[in-house]
């Protein structure tokens, strides 16, 4: 087997770390990625993965929330381990102290060495790069425009989280962990693999152009030259007091030819909306509408497996308010069900990235099945 | 002066893709993502000044030379 899934629920780092190394006993580990509950010391679990996955290259964060297949979990971790047949090549690199943006650059620059290629020479057929990054650190759309000014190569994945408490996220490599940093490991499978954006929302036909903001602090103080709380609540057609309840299910989106990339609104502050990503100014945003999470990622899923003729491993950067909708609905079961007969691994994130900063959406990196590499 | 923008974005375009359709296709979605959106812009479409000299720094940051 090329790649395999594993989890714990084992309530220790030592523990829960021992039960992953006796699950992929036999198993040559090349590259692994976990994702895990913040509630173990980070340093701890950092150091005890290194020492029990020595030479492998092994990446993970902090969640808000886990994923396995058939199943959504809380208080574990999950991993997804690759052997050589697998995983052709994988380079790691941490950029610290997100506001030093130059830091990309140096770690691509540790990437080209590796590769003995340019960034933007790499063929983005070949090679395809995670993304882990601290979910509080507001630094995610810089960090996602700079990799994407430097490179053609995909990059996909998930802001951290930390179990809904907001006080901090790490990210993991190298048997150390970070926060205020972002983990990139470029990859190069031996097997095909596919990348999936899924919201489910539509687009409405009312318009908000951002015609004030604080770019930076991720605020919008007006739509259309109006306090924006009043710009969202008359598109709407509701009362300003009661626009807030509208924010998970009617977020704004910026249209991508038919595509949204969804901004989603945090909360009111004063007339202006906070949202959990940024508006640039000028940004004309198009209403959007809720659809049905299960029944479209179900269908997206479905689309690929069917067009891939199988999925040999998937992993799933879920949005945490999608996670709270299916929560509210009773509908967690049936969307861990989508992923029953996939390896799947995935986390309940605070963001999810590609080629930018996304809200309330499912970015899926999916590894083809070996004989349709 | 009208076409200058749909030029610049074109040439970006053109400039990362190479012709790949696949990376056309993303370096649209991060000019979106930065603000501007190719397909609201003709060769018939005015040069608003502000939005040339953001074109202008979109080609800077993505290593286009105009």
């Amino acid at each position: 087997m090329a790649i395999k899934t594993v989890f714990s629920v084992e309530s220790t780092a030592e523990g829960v770390v021992a039960d992953l190394a006796a699950h992929l006993a036999g198993f040559s580990v090349k590259f692994m990625v976990f994702f895990t509950s913040s509630k173990f010391d980070p340093q701890t679990l950092a150091s005890i993965m290194n020492q029990r996955f020595a030479g492998a290259e092994v990446i993970g964060c902090t969640t808000a929330g886990e994923i396995i297949s058939g199943k959504m979990l809380k208080n574990s971790l999950v991993a997804m381990a690759f052997d050589a047949e697998a995983m052709a090549d994988v380079c790691v690199g941490v950029v610290k102290n997100l506001a030093d943006q130059d830091q990309v650059s140096e770690v691509f620059a540790g990437f080209e060495r590796h590769t003995a290629q340019g960034m933007l020479q790499l063929n983005p057929a070949k090679y395809v790069g995670i993304v882990l990054i601290d979910g509080l650190s507001l630094a995610e759309e810089k960090l996602m425009e700079r990799i994407g000014d430097l490179t053609n190569v995909t990059f996909i994945g998930g802001s951290a989280g930390d179990d809904l408490k907001f006080k901090k996220t790490y990210v993991f490599a190298g048997g150390k962990a970070y926060t205020d940093a972002a983990v990139l490991a470029l990859l190069k499978p031996q097997i095909g693999f596919d990348l999936v954006k899924t919201e489910s929302f539509s687009a409405r036909k009312e318009v908000l152009k951002a015609t004030r903001v604080n770019e930076a602090k991720r605020i919008v103080y007006e739509f259309n030259g109006e306090p924006a709380i009043e710009a969202y609540a008359k598109a709407l057609g509701v009362s300003k007091k009661d626009a807030s309840n509208k924010f998970m299910s009617n977020p704004l989106g910026l249209l991508a030819g038919d595509e949204p990339y969804v901004r989603s609104p945090q909360k009111v502050q004063g007339d202006a909306m906070v949202f959990y990503c940024n508006v640039k100014e000028g940004m004309e945003l198009r209403l959007l509408e809720s659809t049905d999470i299960v029944q479209d990622t179900r269908d997206a899923v479905e689309a690929r497996r069917k067009a891939l003729g199988g999925i040999s491993g998937l992993i799933n950067f879920h949005c945490i308010l999608r996670t709270l909708e299916l929560e509210q609905e009773g509908r967690m079961g049936e969307y861990g069900e989508i992923f029953n007969e996939i390896p799947t691994i995935g986390f309940s994130t605070y963001g999810e990235e590609y080629l930018g900063h996304i809200n309330q959406t499912s970015t899926i990196l999916i590894f083809n099945e070996p004989q349709r590499a | 002066m009208a076409g200058q923008i749909k030029r610049i974005l074109d040439r970006i375009i053109q400039d990362r893709s190479q012709g790949n359709e696949t990376i056309a296709m993303t370096t649209k979605i991060k000019l979106v993502l930065k603000g501007v959106d190719p397909d609201k812009y003709s060769v018939l479409s005015e040069d608003d000044s502000a939005t040339l000299l953001k074109v202008k720094e979109i080609a800077r940051e993505l290593g286009v030379a105009l």
